[in-house]
This record gives structure tokens, C-alpha cells and sequence, in this order.
């Protein structure tokens, strides 16, 4: 239900931020922004990671102080000291990063900082009863006994949109609100947000994604580098003018990937593979897979579904209860992760900073670690440092990492560089075989598409990759087939080319019947 | 044989109480401290910091009771430095706590010389809180557990009633769930509103209290004077005594006993000589159960999520 | 010209190792010119830095070296105030105190500090290494104990010539507190125990177990005519005194130092030159991406505590064999707690320790002398210690401090503009 051009222009103007200016120490995140959100309407902020749509959001929402600018509600100016203003004034955001307690009940997060009840106690009753009452008039379908850890993304998110009602939110903030759902849970969250619509609150979504720009939003502000590059009515917008306004230049929208026929046997192989989660339940049940040599797979599935533990377990950092992991003939299944390493099995972690860098250590120390105890990194029992910092300039160099230095703490790099320097130690030792999970997450579209086209690259080198994300647009790019995991199973196999996002996602969320309609 | 029963007896389950109440106390507070995400370990230097101005004012005002809330009071200021290092200046949590516990054994040292004019130990003060036992009527003559629970000493009597307001806290109370949401998801409570920093400050504040409380039982209820080293591990008697609880003011209670059992035990074994070994590897029964507790039991539960976590907001102009 | 080059380099360093080693010898046994010769060694080491790489990037070395110093610097100045302050208001003349303070600590009794420094040095080392691998070895002062007991132990018995009981002596006692250190490392690693509680437990326990060793070793009030103290150890297992070398030195100054700063030397090579300290750093700085990368968490946690053990270990051999050659109750507790200080203090960096532990010690040393001098109680030194130490680890101040001077710097600027 998109509005019509001139139905937006006649209604009022609920929120204005004018002249809105953030300036960090090392970073100007938002330069004089502009922006009018109309009552009733749903708004797009679209732009790249690192643009400065969540910096502006956190300065709406009361969580920074602009540098300068202001801010009006309802043509009344405002001054936010903190999200309690902002709340207050009918503000309500729903995080990229659910701000949810984990071991709190639906309730308890819900009611948190506004708790019903007297003389500093907590009126559980009635607070169970609002949180029931205001989840059947929004059509949610939430539990208010049950604990956070325990239900799905998508009720999560739910949980955070009740949050918003719970304190009467006239305008609803939602930042990058699909980024953790499936297809099938994206439509559900769009019909929430138009019903929501319809009784009066207006959205402003914040996105990077064209797509839920073009289906959901009545008008865009488009993001880049600080700055608002443009303003438009969706409908009279279309996805190429979009993705250039946002990136400043012609994208290209896939990057290529040459089809290829594959000859000779897999030389990774995974046979039947248990493995456990941290809380005792099965995480993977008889798990099996194969790949060839050249040959990119890709998992799709939701978080949470077993990608954690299937890396974990092929890199040796979690036990295997059953079942077996092949590579080049040889049984490494349990195999020390020391001993994975020497085999050429290379690894790209999910999380760079908690697992892929020590960042108080030199770029040179990290490139080292994990092949810091053979030469020619050591001589005998000292570190060759010479060889260390000789060898980083070389990497520097080839993979285009923007740094004053190889001595310098890789903690100092951006986002997209420090995933480089984790590129570059696991490609530089020329594997054989590559995990890779989520190679991508948080970086903006150069970064991407260099990380992208170099995994390509091993794949021209006959190295046999496992790519698991949970963007699916990465995974049809890269992949030669695609795996969908489900509750710790693969539940079905795709070509890229013989399906589409949709019909994947139906399986990452066990919709098998699909087939049958 | 019969040596051991003769131990076996109420008294050993009313030494137990008066020998865990420090340690309840000191563990309840480090519970609600670590709910709010603050570790603490500083419980040893808080104790004695209590312990002694308990002793000093009860010296000088010859009133225990006074000498009772200045042991409260010195606990509580004095664990605000380790709110403040770790809230506001964002320092490490344990290096924090290890210099509060060094700097209260310099501290209590010169205040001793300069007050009494020697190191070591206090002169006695005129009245102590143990002069203050109370049977409650009818409840103290159930049999068995009369004795133990209800003709106690004052402060072993504010422990059962910390044990209880601060269960009731955590669960019930506003002011509870925001306390360990800050321990759990300091952002989530930052963005609806409500001051991280401030609940952290309020978890060690009550750490602080408390453990001055344990340090007065030490000094004022349990013995008439002050001496250097008083508490003897129990500060970290007591950080074990809150991972054995998991978390949790009943079970660090419960835990606290089991320690206090083990000093009783021991302390009777000494008396009655059981066996003839040197009294010292009694005394040192304590000390291995607490090795045996934290190395079996702490798999058990979890700890705050973000516990020792800094939590900065960037509040900056 | 290339090897010119580093023909001269080599010479430099050598020149450097040598001036600082005999300077620092004489320094120490109180021949106080002998600071000439370490500056000579500063100096060359200088130049052989600007030969490797170059007059730009050796000064700025420098700088950056100086820079670190002013941090903590400023904290011992601003301690000393505080200090001066807190005596002011209880009554007593801080000019007088501190220059009895420093009179005493620096020059008169510079043999005392150096005997106080020593073990120091060594629970110092023992804490900043456990740190770097991100474990707190707070329990340092139960592996003393041990070091006490078992050189005394060792001691009593052995009757081989110097050459061979004393390093022996090093190695078995050494071990035997790292031993010590076995069980809580061992949970640690199978149970994640934490070793705050775990070493603080058996700290304790080795504390109750002294009285036992000593009553068993000459010591028991029932058949000693010195009891609870130790018979005392054999004279061919005494440290060598610098006195037997250089005549002007005092009497009870033995070369236990220079032990404890090669120790440091060594400790420093361990942790920033070798593989395994690269581990252990890893593992101390983010134990999941050095596990990512096939380290092993157990062994290296292992490693640490049981390392750090053995060096706290050795306090306690330096301080029987060279000082006291027996062993008493609470024979100079207090060394383990010390020793998180001085780590602390050093940045967890053990040439730094060397440093932190001196001035420790000089501050215990010239307390002492103050008191006796000018009834100033000692305690005021604690104080002192206290605060230095939180100036010092509450590096953030520093940082917010100078960000907010830099920006009102900059606001100054532009409202002139």
C-alpha cells in the first residue's frame, strides 16, 4: 500500500532534523543533514555501511548529541539528553543489534524501565497483561512468560517492536530491521509495519538493501559518506538510480562468476557429522557434504541454525561426536587445529575481531600466528622478525591494505582492510581447502566487492570453498551450489541458477511443502 | 569414635552460622555487585577498612552499635573508589580491586599507628555487639533450630535479612531488574533510558555496605578488637562462595555455610585432637575446600554476561 | 660499506652491553659513578639504533620512549603530593620527611632498597608475566613461601662447593614453586577455575604450612634453643656478597640483584623474542582468535602459571640465600603483594619491573630512615605506594585529560581565527 505522490506532500510534517552535523575524533559521520519524515508514511534512509544512517538514527534517538543542528517534532524544537527524552516524546527505535536481555522473560524486557507497579516493586500481573493485550492489537503473536534466549529471531524482533508500543511510539525507528530474517519473516515484519501504519505511527527504516526499498518505503533519502545525495518518491525511482546515488558511481550489481565444469572427485568430504552446541543439544545431526576442487558451496541458512558449529568443528575448535571430515584422502575429523593449518585448510572467520585478529598485535604478528611456529617465521626458538615484516610489506602490497605500516596495531585499520590482512595470511600459505563465513559482514560495497573477487580468484586455483553466509545475495553470487541448512541438516540442494531467493529462503526456514503447491 | 560424636552436636550448627555470616554477607555483596556487572575482589580490603572503624568508633564512643554503622558506612565509601575506577575510569576490574586490597592494608597501618600508636592489634573496646544477643521469644526454643537461627547476634540476625530483602530485590524490585540488565546488557538498559553507570555505581555501593558490615562482625561481634589481617582469605572465601551460589544471594548463603562449616569442623578438631597432626593442616581445611568449590562447581553456572565488561557511552559533545 | 656498517653496529651494542653491566655492577654496590658508565651505555645504544634505522626513526625511539616515562612520572609527583598534603594535615613537616625519604632510599641506605628490591623484582616478574598471558597470579606470595622453604630445605643438606649447590639450588627450589603452581594451573585449564581464588587459596595454605617446615627444621620451641626460626643454612650455600669483589660495599649486599635483573633480561627475550612468548601474549591479549589459529589455550595458560611460580619461587631462594640464610615466620611477607604493584606499576613489562621494584624498595628503604630521623611513621609510604599505583593503572585519566586539553586547545584556536 504505497502512497500517492501528492496524498504524502499534504499531511503534516511530524519530525524535521535540520542542519545536523556529528563530528566524531577521527570522523565526520553525519555533515549537515536534512531530513522530513511526513505523518503516516514510511521512510527509507538507504546507504552503504559506514555512511552514517546508524550515527543519525542514535543522534535522533538521543543516544549522541549532534555536534550542531537541530531537531523539531510536530514543528516543536527538541533537545534529547538521553533515549529517555526521546522516548518520552514519542520516539521508539528497534536496534540492528537487538537491545535484548537474554535470560529476561518477553515481559520483563518489554516493561524495563517503565515497570508497572508501586513503591518500587514490580507488578508482574498487570504487566503480563498489558504486554498480552498490546501483542493481540498488533496481531504479534508474542508469549510474554517466555525467555529471550529461548524463542526465534523474528519473535526477537517483535519482542523490540512491542517494546516501542509498550512507551506509545508515534514514530518507529527500525535500523537494518531484515538483516537477521528470512524472506518468509521479512514479508510477515512488512505486513507488522503497515498495519502499524495504518493506526497512525509513522517508520523511518533504515537500510542498505534496494530491494525492501523499492517494496515498502513511500519515499527515500539516499546516504553516502556523511552526507544525504539525494530525496526522492519510491515509485519514481528505480534500483540502478538508487544503487548509484548510494555508492557515487556505476555498482556493478553481481559480480561475475564464470560457470564452470567440474571434473574429478571432491577432495573435501563430510560424512554424517554430529556435533553438539554449547548447551548440550545437537547443533548438526548426520551432517553431509562434498566439494571439488575449484568448486565454491555455499550455506544458506537463518543464524543459529548450526553454521556456527559446522565452522567451528571443520577448523578443530569443536568436539565431533560422529560422523567424519575428509580432506585430500585423509581423516581430519578431531584433528588439532594446529595440524588443520599444516594441511592447507585455511579459515576466514565470521567475526574479525574475536576471532581473526589479535588487534593489539602488528599486522606482521598477525599475519604470522598460526604459522608462527615453523620457519621461516622462527629461527629455532625466536621469532624471525626481519623475515615477519618482510614477508607483511609483500601482502601489504599485493592485497592493497591501506596502512602507515606493518608494525602498526591492526586494530588501527578499518573494517575492510583488517578483513584483508585476514585474506591475505590464509591465502598467502596457499590452501587447498578455505572456510569461509561471512567474509562480508559490515563492509562497505568496495570492500565487498574485492573480497568477493578474490575468493574467486582461489577458486580459479582449483581450492575447494565452503562459503557460509546469511546474505543470500552473497551466496548466489559466489556459490557454485547451494547448501541450505535447517536445524542442523542440509535440507536441500540448488544450483544458483535454477532457483531464486525466495524459494531458498522457504527452505531455510523448513518450508519443504513449497514444492508441492 | 566418640570423639566425633561429641562434635556432632548444635553447637557445630550455630558455630557454622557465626562463622559463615562474613562470608554471607561479603558474597551477597559481591553477588549483587557482579549482577551489575562489576567484578569485585576487593571484598578482603573492604572488610578490613570495616573492620577497623567499626573497632575505632566502638573505642571511642564505647557504643558498638555506633561502631556497627561505621564499619557499614567506611565499607560502603570506601568501595566507591572501585566504582569509580572501574564505572568512570573504565579501569580493569580485578587490577582495580587488587589495588583497593593493597591500599586498604597501607591505609588501616597508618591509621592504626597514628590512633593507637602501635601496629597489630587494637586495644579492646568496652562493649561488644556479642553483648547484644538476642533469643527471640518462643522461636529460640524450637529445638535444634532455636539455637541456630533465632538467638543469634545482631549482625548474624541483618545477614538473615539480607538474604531475604536482596532475593526479594533482584526479583521483584525496580531498581533489581535494572541492576542486572546493566550486568547482563548494559546497552539494552542505556537506550530505554536508564543510566548504566549509575546501577554499577549502586551494585558495588551495596558490595561496599555489606562487606563493611562483615568486617564490623569480625572486629565488633565475633572478637572485641581489631588485628591487622583479620579476615584471612574470607574476602576471597567469599568470591568463591558467590560462583558456588551461582550467582545468587540464596545460594551464595548456602554456600557461605558450607564454608563455615568447614571452620567449625575444623576448629573443633583442633580442640578435641582427633588425630595428633599439626594444628596448622586443620586450619588449612578451609582453604582446600574452597580450591575443590570453585573447581567443581563453576561449570555450573553463568556469570553475568557482562560481567568485568567495561560499558562506555559515547556521550561525547 | 655494508658490512662497515654493521661491523659498527655490533660494536655499539657490544659497547653498550658491557658499559651498562660493569656500571650497573658498581652502581648498585653504592660506587654511585658508576652511572656515568650506564649513561655511556645509553648513548651507544642510541647511535647503534641510528646506524640500523637511521637518525629519524632513532629519535623518535626517543621520544617515544620518554613519553611512556612521563605517564607514570607524573603519578610519582603527584603521589608525592598527595602524601605531602596528608602529612601537613596530621602534623607533620613533609620537607623534612621527604628529604629524610630520599636521603635515606637513594644514598645512605641505597643497600637496604637494593636488598628490598631484589625479591621484588622477581614476584614482580612473576605477576607481569602471568598478566601477559592474561592470568592474575595474585596467589605470588604462597610460591615465595615455597622458594623460602625449600632453598632452607635444600640448604640445611647439601654440602656440594657454591659453584654447583647454589644454581642447584636455584633450579630445584625454582621448580618446586612452580610444582606449587601446578594445581591451580591445572584447573584453570580443565575446570576454568579462576586462579584469582585458586592461588589466593593456596597462597594461604603455604602460609600455614611454614610454621610446620619450621618446627621441623631446627625451629620447634619444645628442642631449640632458637625456636620458630630454622637452623641456619650452610655457609657454602650463602650468595656471594659484592664486598668479596668490591671492598667498599656494604656488608650484606649479595649479588642476588644482579640475578633478578638477568632474570629480567631473560623474562623480557622469553616473552618478546621467542615463539613462546608470542603464544602467550596471543593468548593473553584474545585467547579465541589464538585458539582460531591453532594456539593452545591449556598449554600456554599452563605454561604462565607454572613460569610465573618458579619466579616467584626464586624470591624466595634470594632472600634465604643471600639475606637472612635461615628461615622465620613471616620471614618479610608481603613481597607477593608487592609484587602485583611492581608489575603493575612496570606496565607488566619486565625490564620495567626492574625499575618499579628499585623504587619500591627506595621508598621502604628511606621509610624506614624517615621515621628513625624524623618520627614521620612509616606508613605514610603506604599511602604514598597507594596512590602512585591507582595514578598509574588508571591510565584513561591521562587519556580523557589530554583529549580534553587538546580540544579546548583547538576550540582556543578557532575562536581566535
Amino acid at each position: 500500500m504505497t502512497l500517492k505522490k501528492g496524498a504524502a506532500e499534504s499531511r503534516s510534517v511530524c519530525l524535521e532534523m535540520k542542519n545536523i552535523v556529528k563530528r566524531f575524533p577521527r570522523v565526520l559521520a553525519n555533515n549537515n543533514i536534512n531530513i522530513k519524515l511526513y505523518e503516516g508514511e514510511i521512510l527509507a534512509l538507504l546507504g552503504e555501511n559506514g555512511a552514517g544512517k546508524s550515527t543519525l538514527m542514535n543522534v535522533l534517538y538521543g543516544l549522541y548529541r549532534p555536534t550542531s543542528g537541530e531537531i523539531f517534532l510536530d514543528g516543536q524544537e527538541v533537545v534529547f539528553q538521553s533515549p529517555k527524552d526521546a522516548i518520552s516524546k514519542g520516539l521508539g527505535m528497534v536496534h540492528q543489534h537487538f537491545m535484548l536481555v537474554d535470560n529476561l522473560t518477553v515481559t520483563e524486557n518489554i516493561i524495563l524501565g517503565n515497570e508497572p507497579g508501586k513503591g518500587g516493586v514490580i507488578d508482574y500481573k498487570t504487566a503480563r497483561a498489558e504486554v498480552k493485550a498490546l501483542s493481540e492489537k498488533y496481531h504479534l503473536g508474542v508469549d510474554p512468560d517466555a525467555v529471550i534466549e529461548n524463542i526465534s529471531v523474528g519473535l526477537q524482533q517483535r519482542v523490540e517492536i512491542l517494546k516501542a508500543l509498550y512507551r506509545k511510539a508515534k514514530i518507529l525507528i527500525l535500523d537494518e530491521p531484515t538483516a537477521v530474517l528470512t524472506p518468509q519473516e521479512v514479508d510477515d515484519l512488512f505486513k507488522v509495519v503497515k498495519t502499524l501504519v495504518e493506526t497512525g505511527v509513522s517508520i523511518i527504516i533504515i537500510t542498505h538493501k534496494l530491494e525492501e526499498v523499492k517494496e515498502i518505503s513511500d519515499r527515500v533519502y539516499i546516504l553516502r559518506r556523511g552526507e544525504i545525495t539525494g530525496v526522492h518518491s519510491t515509485p519514481d525511482v528505480t534500483k540502478p538510480m538508487l544503487a548509484n546515488e548510494m555508492v557515487g558511481r556505476e555498482v556493478v550489481l553481481t559480480v561475475t562468476r564464470e560457470p564452470k565444469k567440474l571434473t574429478g572427485d571432491p577432495t573435501f568430504i563430510i560424512q554424517d557429522l554430529v556435533v553438539k552446541s554449547d548447551n548440550g543439544i545437537e547443533a548438526l545431526k548426520k551432517l553431509s557434504l562434498d566439494i571439488r576442487p575449484g568448486e565454491i558451496v555455499g550455506i544458506a541458512g537463518v543464524d543459529g541454525n548450526g553454521q556456527t558449529e559446522l565452522a567451528e568443528a571443520i577448523r578443530g575448535l569443536r568436539k565431533v561426536e560422529a560422523g567424519q571430515v575428509l580432506f585430500q584422502g585423509q581423516d581430519v575429523t578431531g584433528s588439532s587445529t594446529r595440524d588443520i593449518i599444516r594441511k592447507k585448510m585455511g579459515y576466514v572467520p565470521s567475526d574479525r575481531h574475536r576471532f581473526g585478529l589479535v588487534l593489539p598485535f602488528s599486522i606482521a604478528e598477525n599475519i604470522a600466528m598460526g604459522y608462527h611456529t615453523d620457519p621461516p617465521n622462527i629461527r629455532g626458538i625466536n621469532m624471525n622478525f626481519r623475515y615477519m615484516d618482510e614477508e607483511a610489506q609483500r601482502l601489504v602490497e599485493a592485497f592493497d591494505i591501506r596502512t602507515p605500516g606493518t608494525n602498526v596495531p591492526a586494530g588501527n585499520l578499518s573494517g575492510g582492510n583488517q578483513q584483508k590482512v585476514i585474506l591475505a595470511r590464509e591465502f598467502s600459505h596457499e590452501p587447498e581447502f578455505l572456510l569461509v563465513s561471512q567474509p562480508t559482514r559490515g563492509l562497505d560495497v568496495g570492500a565487498i566487492e574485492y573480497i568477493h573477487s578474490q575468493i574467486l580468484n582461489m577458486r580459479e586455483k582449483n581450492v575447494a570453498i565452503l562459503l557460509i553466509s546469511l546474505e543470500l545475495e552473497e551466496i548466489f553470487a559466489l556459490s557454485d551450489r547451494i547448501l541450505v541448512l535447517y536445524e542442523g541438516e542440509i535440507v536441500k540442494q540448488f544450483r544458483p541458477e535454477e532457483t531464486n531467493e525466495t524459494e531458498v529462503g522457504l527452505f531455510m526456514t523448513g518450508g519443504k511443502g513449497a514444492e508441492n503447491e | 569414635m566418640e570423639g566425633l560424636f561429641s562434635i556432632l552436636n548444635t553447637e557445630l550448627l550455630v558455630a557454622t552460622i557465626r562463622l559463615s555470616t562474613p562470608i554471607t554477607l561479603a558474597a551477597i555483596g559481591a553477588t549483587i555487585c557482579e549482577k551489575s556487572g562489576i567484578v569485585n575482589i576487593a571484598m578482603e580490603g573492604i572488610m578490613i577498612i570495616g573492620a577497623f572503624f567499626a573497632t575505632v568508633v566502638a573505642y571511642y564512643t564505647g557504643n558498638p552499635w555506633a561502631g556497627l554503622l561505621a564499619g557499614i558506612i567506611s565499607g560502603g565509601l570506601f568501595s566507591l573508589i572501585h566504582a569509580f575506577a572501574t564505572v568512570t575510569l573504565h579501569l580493569d576490574h580485578t587490577v582495580s580491586g587488587a589495588v583497593l586490597n593493597i591500599l586498604s592494608f597501607g591505609i588501616v597501618r597508618y591509621l592504626m599507628v597514628l590512633i593507637f600508636g602501635h601496629p597489630g592489634t587494637t586495644n579492646p573496646i568496652p562493649v561488644g555487639l556479642k553483648a547484644y544477643q538476642w533469643a527471640i521469644p518462643g522461636l529460640s526454643r524450637i529445638p535444634v533450630l532455636g539455637p541456630i537461627f533465632f538467638n543469634q547476634t545482631p549482625i548474624v540476625y541483618l545477614s538473615f535479612v539480607a538474604i531475604i530483602f536482596f532475593t526479594f530485590f533482584l526479583k521483584r524490585m525496580k531498581v533489581g531488574l535494572h541492576l542486572r540488565a546493566a550486568g547482563e546488557h548494559p546497552l539494552a538498559l542505556e537506550t530505554i533510558g536508564v543510566s548504566v553507570y549509575k546501577m554499577r555505581y549502586l551494585g558495588v555501593l551495596i558490595s561496599g555496605l555489606l562487606s563493611g558490615m562483615a568486617g564490623a562482625y569480625l572486629s565488633i561481634e565475633n572478637n572485641v578488637s581489631f588485628t591487622e589481617g583479620m579476615t584471612n582469605g574470607k574476602g576471597f572465601i567469599a568470591l568463591a562462595a558467590m560462583i558456588s551460589g551461582g550467582w545468587h544471594p540464596i545460594g551464595a548463603f548456602l554456600a557461605a555455610l558450607f564454608f563455615g562449616f568447614a571452620d567449625a569442623l575444623q576448629i573443633r578438631f583442633q580442640i578435641i585432637k582427633l588425630i595428633n597432626v599439626p594444628e596448622e593442616l586443620f586450619i588449612i581445611f578451609p582453604y582446600i575446600l574452597c580450591v575443590v568449590a570453585v573447581a567443581g562447581l563453576v561449570r555450573r553456572s553463568r556469570p553475568p554476561k557482562a560481567d568485568g565488561k567495561d560499558f562506555m557511552i559515547e556521550r561525547v559533545e | 660499506m655494508n658490512n662497515l656498517r654493521i661491523g659498527k653496529e655490533t660494536l655499539l651494542l657490544a659497547a653498550t652491553v658491557v658499559l651498562a653491566v660493569i656500571g650497573l655492577i658498581l652502581y648498585v654496590a653504592a660506587y654511585f659513578w658508576g652511572f656515568f658508565l650506564m649513561a655511556g651505555a645509553a648513548v651507544s645504544y642510541y647511535f647503534s639504533l641510528r646506524i640500523k634505522n637511521g637518525r629519524e626513526a632513532a629519535w623518535e625511539d626517543v621520544r617515544g620512549f620518554l613519553k611512556k616515562l612521563s605517564i607514570p612520572a607524573i603519578g610519582i609527583v603527584v603521589a608525592i603530593v598527595f602524601g605531602g598534603l596528608i602529612m601537613l594535615l596530621t602534623g607533620y613537616n613533609p620537607l623534612k620527611a621527604f628529604r629524610a625519604l630520599f636521603y635515606g632510599g637513594f644514598v645512605r641506605n641505597w643497600h637496604v632498597s637494593i636488598l628490598n628490591a631484589t625479591p621484588l623484582i622477581f614476584t614482580g616478574l612473576s605477576i607481569a608475566f602471568a598478566f601477559n598471558a592474561g592470568l592474575f597470579n595474585i596467589g605470588a606470595e604462597g610460591q615465595y613461601y615455597i622458594g623460602l622453604m625449600a632453598s632452607t630445605w635444600l640448604g640445611l643438606r647439601l654440602g656440594l662447593p657454591p659453584i654447583i649447590v647454589i644454581p642447584f639450588i636455584f633450579v630445584v627450589a625454582g621448580a618446586l614453586a612452580a610444582a606449587y603452581n601446578a594445581v591451580p594451573a591445572f584447573l584453570k585449564v580443565k575446570t576454568g577455575a579462576h586462579e584469582v581464588i585458586t592461588t589466593m587459596m593456596f597462597a594461604h595454605i603455604a602460609r600455614y604450612m611454614s610454621p610446620i617446615f619450621i618446627r621441623a627444621n631446627g625451629g620447634d620451641p619444645a628442642t631449640s634453643t632458637h625456636a620458630y626460626v630454622t637452623d641456619v643454612i650452610g655457609e657454602n650455600t650463602w650468595l656471594p656478597m659484592f664486598r668479596d669483589f668490591l671492598p667498599r660495599a656494604n656488608y650484606r649486599l649479595h649479588i642476588g640483584i644482579l640475578i633478578a635483573i638477568a632474570t629480567a633480561v631473560f623474562v623480557h627475550y622469553i616473552l618478546y623474542k621467542t615463539k613462546f612468548g608470542f603464544e602467550i601474549r596471543a593468548v593473553g591479549e584474545n585467547k579465541d582468535a589464538a585458539r582460531a589459529q591453532g594456539i593452545s589455550i591449556g598449554v600456554n595458560v599452563f605454561r604462565a602459571l607454572l613460569f610465573a611460580g618458579f619466579l616467584a619461587g626464586l624470591s624466595g631462594v634470594t632472600e634465604v640465600l643471600g639475606l637472612s640464610h635461615k628461615m622465620f615466620e613471616n620471614l618479610n611477607a608481603g613481597y607477593g603483594w608487592n609484587g602485583i604493584s611492581v608489575a603493575l606499576l612496570a606496565g607488566n613489562n619486565p625490564l620495567g619491573v626492574i625499575f618499579t621494584a628499585i623504587l619500591w624498595g627506595a621508598l621502604d628503604a628511606g621509610g624506614q630512615y624517615m621515621t628513625r630521623t624524623t618520627q614521620t611513621p612509616n606508613s605514610i609510604v603506604e599511602i604514598i605506594k597507594g596512590v602512585i599505583l591507582f595514578l598509574i593503572v588508571a591510565r584513561y585519566i591521562y587519556t580523557v585529560l589530554g583529549g580534553k586539553l587538546k580540544k579546548r586547545r583547538s576550540a582556543a584556536v578557532k575562536e581566535a581565527k
